[in-house]
């Protein structure tokens, strides 16, 4: 039997921690190597507390966006049925269009976050930018 | 006169003799009669018929006439011998009149006069003049006597009262004394026990000095020390710092490694079944970086305890060079309060040793001064006694002029 794994990439901002899929991260950084036009400090997932670590995303339009978070905690491989679609309440219901769905890891849900919609929801954003 | 004398008793003429033997006869008659002429008796007589002879008979006549003559001469004498001595008796008896009546106003009178009676008259008036002269000497003598002796009387008495308020005063003066002596044993004796105190506080206060220098000493050490510790404080923050640096560029590389780790995990998922081993060496490695992070977090974290604990010591170093040097300062106000006290208590035991001299010296002249004292006092008692007898003599001796003065009040001069 073959079990069918998906691989997501574990982050904190602020007390919370969030799941998104390793394929919208480029690379893990350092926000001192980063021009601060470049980063994305405050997201609908709120303001990170003190840690400048930051995730590189692959955003649309290239320009080669960093979200600051606290902490990125590591990679986890998890059962895709662990991978579940946001309810369409709770969807109609959040503000952000960044929340894909929900990951459980360890019996604990996660939201699991689309990383170039949310940098592209960041203050400032074109509206294509944020269509896109 | 001679008491064989024999006046007017006429003998018998004297026997006729015979013619030729007649004036035989006659011339031994008158021998006889002569004989009895130079006994004193002058009584006989010659019968002159029985002289015939003329010349015989002249000197019979003769031999009459100077028995005669004699005679006469004899009563006559004897008659102012009478006269005399009956004035002598008058004037006896009038002197011890005058004496006994004591009036020697007047003068001698006596009730017969004779030429030999004036020098016994002068005699007796010139005693009276003397008696007078005598009385009124006496008189005023006794006078003054009086006056002196009432003066004398008077003086005694105040003598006696001044010897009295004398041996009065003495006596309170000898209790004084003694009382002073008590008082100057008792000085002593505090002066004494106050060399005795000061000599204890003197001691106390050396040792006082001794632990002031010691305690400034320490002083000095502890200042000397703090300044050593801030030394090695120093020194041990300049090393944490080190260890700081080195520690942050530890945790950096650990950083940079977790990084590295991450992206390599990263990649490893994205290549998927391929990059699963690359995943799980990257994993490896990323939880050797976080143990490098945790210990070196753990390490800042010590270090940060350091840095406090050196920051801690550092002003306990500072406080307590403070504290030294306050404290030298306070052990070197405290020394010249010290050296003052000793002074002033190293003066204190001289002085109360100085007291403790005099108030012996005073005691002693205090029991001499009272020995002196008592002298005078036993003299006083005896002045006194002798006041009194004085005042006693001086009572009788005025009683004894008031005597005189009347006992010569008695003669009357004028």
């Amino acid at each position: 039997m073959t079990w069918q794994t998906t691989e997501i990439l574990m982050f904190q901002v602020g007390p919370r921690v969030f799941a998104a899929s390793v394929h919208d991260a480029v690379r893990i950084g350092s926000v001192r190597d980063v021009p601060a036009g470049a980063l994305v400090v405050g997201s609908a997932l709120g303001m990170p507390f003190d840690r400048e670590r930051g995730i590189a995303v692959d955003d649309p339009d290239g320009a080669g966006l960093m979200l600051v978070v606290d902490a990125v905690l590591g990679i986890r491989s998890i059962p895709e049925e662990d991978v579940l679609p946001l309810p369409a309440f709770a969807a109609a219901c959040m503000a952000s269009g960044a929340v894909a769905g929900l990951v459980h890891v360890d019996g604990a849900p996660l939201l699991l976050v689309d990383l170039p919609t949310l940098v592209s929801e960041r203050p400032g954003a074109t509206p294509t930018q944020r269509a896109a | 006169m001679p008491d064989g004398l024999e006046l007017g008793k006429k003998r018998k003429p004297a026997r006729k003799a015979a013619p030729r033997k007649a004036n035989g006869a006659g011339s031994d008659r008158i021998v006889a009669v002569l004989r009895a002429f130079s006994v004193g008796q002058y009584g006989d007589r010659l019968d002159l018929d029985d002289f015939p002879d003329p010349g015989l008979r002249e000197v019979a006549k003769a031999v009459n006439a100077t028995a005669d003559h004699v005679e006469a001469e004899i009563r006559e004498a004897r008659q102012r011998i009478d006269v005399v001595s009956a004035g002598v008796d008058e004037a006896i008896e009038a002197m011890v009149r005058l004496v006994i009546q004591g009036d020697l106003s007047g003068t001698l009178r006596l009730g017969v006069a004779d030429a030999a009676l004036t020098p016994l008259i002068a005699g007796v008036g010139q005693v009276m003049e003397t008696l007078k002269k005598f009385v009124t000497e006496i008189r005023e003598a006794a006078l003054q006597l009086s006056t002196s002796s009432a003066e004398v009387l008077a003086a005694a008495t105040q003598n006696e009262s001044s010897t009295s308020a004398q041996a009065s005063a003495i006596h309170e003066t000898t209790a004084t004394m003694e009382e002073l002596k008590g008082a100057s044993h008792q000085i002593a004796e505090n002066a004494q026990m106050v060399a005795g105190i000061a000599e204890q506080t003197l001691s106390g206060a050396r040792q006082g000095e001794g632990a002031i220098k010691a305690f400034m000493s320490s002083m000095e050490k502890v200042r000397h020390n703090a300044v050593e510790v801030d030394d090695a404080i120093a020194k041990l923050s300049k090393r944490v710092e080190r260890i700081g640096t080195v520690v942050e560029v530890i945790d950096e590389i650990a950083d940079r490694s977790d990084l590295l780790a991450l992206n390599a995990a990263l990649e490893g998922a994205k290549a998927g079944e391929a990059g699963r081993g690359f995943s799980i060496v990257a994993a490896e490695m990323r939880r050797l970086a976080e143990n490098v992070m945790e210990s070196t977090k753990e390490i800042k974290n010590l270090i940060t305890e350091i840095r406090e604990a050196t920051h801690a010591a550092k002003e306990a170093s500072d406080g307590n060079k403070r504290m030294a040097a306050e404290g030298e300062k306070l052990g070197g106000n405290a020394m010249t309060s010290v050296s003052g006290i000793l002074s002033g208590i190293q003066e204190t035991s001289d002085a109360a040793r100085v007291i403790h001299l005099a108030t012996q010296q005073q005691r002693t002249a205090t029991e001499q001064v009272v020995q002196s004292m008592s002298e005078i006092e036993e003299v006083t008692r005896h002045a006194q006694s002798g006041s009194k007898q004085a005042t006693g003599a001086a009572a009788e001796l005025t009683k004894l002029a008031e005597r005189l003065a009347d006992l010569v009040k008695r003669f009357k001069l004028d």
